[in-house]
């Protein structure tokens, strides 16, 4: 029992980087029905540029000599903004040309795949082959919950996640712009008739998705310490895959989508040969999509003409 | 004069839909496109809110004037929020994924400050049916429900110029006949309306002027009621 609760708590970890990166995929796809394969890449992104804002800040060695506590709550919103930046830049160069021309969806996705290979090899050729390692934000203190550790960082990670789906279920319900993101996921032709710029409503959206995966790949290099240039690419697929689960486009979704996912392969790893892990998680991720083919709170378009 | 369209051309990629049309439209008329399927209406009126490709038409030639500014550089959003000039498109596009409110809310995004309750309410006055739904998700509504919803989200952007294309389209005969008696009290009103339609008879009895388009030209112009009784128009357009 211990060990089950305990891994519970691992599975609430590891569903929160990929909720939070699921979300971004589910967003994107809402707005433009384009799935953006440079996503799990941008998470990649986050988790290094968090490296770089919090070593140059940090005392010693760093620039400003920073304490870690002032460091840590400067790197946050730093590695969103830069994060979001990375993302929008994205868009604007690659997609929204390729959009303009009327290139079909395939193009655009294909497009969206090659990006993320060259911000994984961009990574590779620029800073080479030596792995980065975060340096230690926060003090570790690991708490005893009836015979469960669970530290610090954990609870952090989750409350991170959690409170990122409630802001952004308030951003898509009740503001103007998230009004705005739920009619172009309805209907993108209208939305210029009504006098607002489409091309806005899309960059936000990148906004939103990138900066919420530059905070996860923060959290998660604050996790397991070591960056490489393809961090981003098995992770950022089985949120895709988690995002589809839950029905993509739907924020409800991503988020339990991504738990779910992390559920199962956390426990499939716990009470089974760890090999087992992903063939287990995909197979009953399968068996969920063969029965319910647009996912959990997916529902299928209907127009009415 | 309040729209110039000078000899415009425009084109789908490399197909050309209009071969240089003429027209004009004054503050306060009722002026309806009519013409056959293909014939370029939905293409003109596209091309007047400046819609982007690939949905809409390129313009290839000629020129658009608004208030004797041409707009061709324009962005559709702007036409909206900046010359006050709209488009209830074909086939309604309402955000069926959005409430009856919130359609109409969203009409009014360029203009946060005002008091946009109070519009919903006079938009109500005008449609009640819509009233009975307001909280309801739009794609529930009856087409004639939808068209309602989509005039009405289209006065929430303060326009003073509205395009309509096919309104009558898919409505059941009262409810059509209601819908453009609402068009010409809202003219009555000082609104412009320029109307496509392939119900030419209804169109030209509400309308001040006519163009007839085919196959991408004007061939045929004048006061709604001399093109009503023009024979070769009755004869093509108006059932004989």
């Amino acid at each position: 029992m211990e060990i089950f609760l305990q891994q519970c708590v691992n599975a609430l970890q590891w569903g929160s980087f990929y909720a939070l990166i699921a979300l971004g995929y589910t967003l994107v796809y809402g707005v433009l029905r384009l799935i953006n394969f440079a996503h799990g890449d941008i998470f990649m992104v986050g988790a290094y540029l968090a490296f770089y804002i919090s070593t140059a800040f940090l005392a010693p060695e760093g620039l400003f000599g920073f304490s870690r506590g002032l460091t840590l709550a400067l790197t946050i919103p730093l590695t969103m903004i830069f994060t979001s930046l990375v993302g929008v830049t994205l868009e604007r160069i690659a997609y929204r040309p390729l959009m303009r021309k009327g290139a079909h969806r395939l193009y655009v996705v294909i497009t969206a795949l090659m990006c993320g290979l060259v911000l994984e090899n961009g990574n590779l050729a620029l800073l080479g082959a030596s792995r980065k390692t975060l340096p230690a934000l926060l003090d570790k203190s690991v708490y005893d919950v009836g015979g469960i550790a669970v530290t610090n960082l954990k609870l952090w990670v989750i409350f991170a996640a959690v409170l990122v789906f409630f802001a952004l279920h308030f951003v898509v319900t009740k503001t103007r712009m998230g009004m705005a993101m739920r009619a172009v996921s309805w209907n993108k032709f209208a939305l210029p008739l009504m006098g607002i710029p489409l091309d806005s409503v899309i960059v936000f959206t990148f906004v939103l998705g990138s900066g919420i995966a530059g905070l996860g790949g923060m959290l998660f290099a604050m996790s397991y310490p070591v960056l490489e240039p393809y961090m981003g690419a098995m992770t950022g697929w089985k949120a895709f895959i988690a995002a589809v689960v839950g029905g993509i486009g739907d924020i409800r979704g991503a988020f339990v989508g991504g738990f779910l996912l992390a559920f199962v392969e956390v426990m499939v790893a716990a009470f089974l040969p760890s090999t087992f892990r992903d063939l287990f998680a995909f197979s009953i991720l399968l068996l969920i999509l063969w029965q319910r083919p647009t996912g959990i709170f997916g529902r299928p378009l209907i127009s009415k003409i | 004069m309040m729209l110039r369209v000078s000899n415009l051309k425009a084109a789908y990629g490399k197909i050309e839909a209009l071969h240089g049309i003429s027209f004009h439209v004054e503050k306060g008329e009722i002026v309806t496109l009519i013409g056959a399927n293909g014939a370029g209406k939905s293409t003109t009126l596209k091309a007047l809110m400046r819609l982007p490709p690939p949905e809409s038409p390129s313009v290839t030639g000629g020129d658009i004037e608004f208030d004797g500014v041409s707009i061709l550089g324009m962005e559709a959003h702007r036409i909206v929020s900046g010359l006050k000039m709209t488009l209830v498109p074909e086939g309604r596009h309402i955000f069926g994924n959005l409430t009856v409110v919130e359609n109409l809310q969203l009409a009014a995004w360029t203009r946060k400050n005002e008091n946009i309750g109070r519009e919903i309410h006079h938009i109500f006055d005008m449609f009640p049916r819509l009233a009975e739904r307001a909280r309801q998700r739009s794609d529930t509504l009856s087409g004639g429900e939808q068209q309602m919803l989509a005039v009405g989200r289209a006065l929430m952007t303060k326009c003073s110029v509205l395009l309509l294309d096919e309104p009558s389209m898919g409505l059941a005969p009262l409810i059509m006949y209601d819908m453009f008696r609402t068009l010409k009290r809202l003219n009555a009103d000082g609104l412009t309306i320029i109307v496509v339609e392939q119900n030419a008879l209804l169109a030209l009895q509400v309308a001040d002027r006519g163009y007839v388009l085919d196959t991408g030209e004007i061939v045929a112009e004048g006061p709604a009621e001399d093109l009503l009784r023009t024979p070769e128009i009755k004869a093509v357009y108006l059932g004989g």
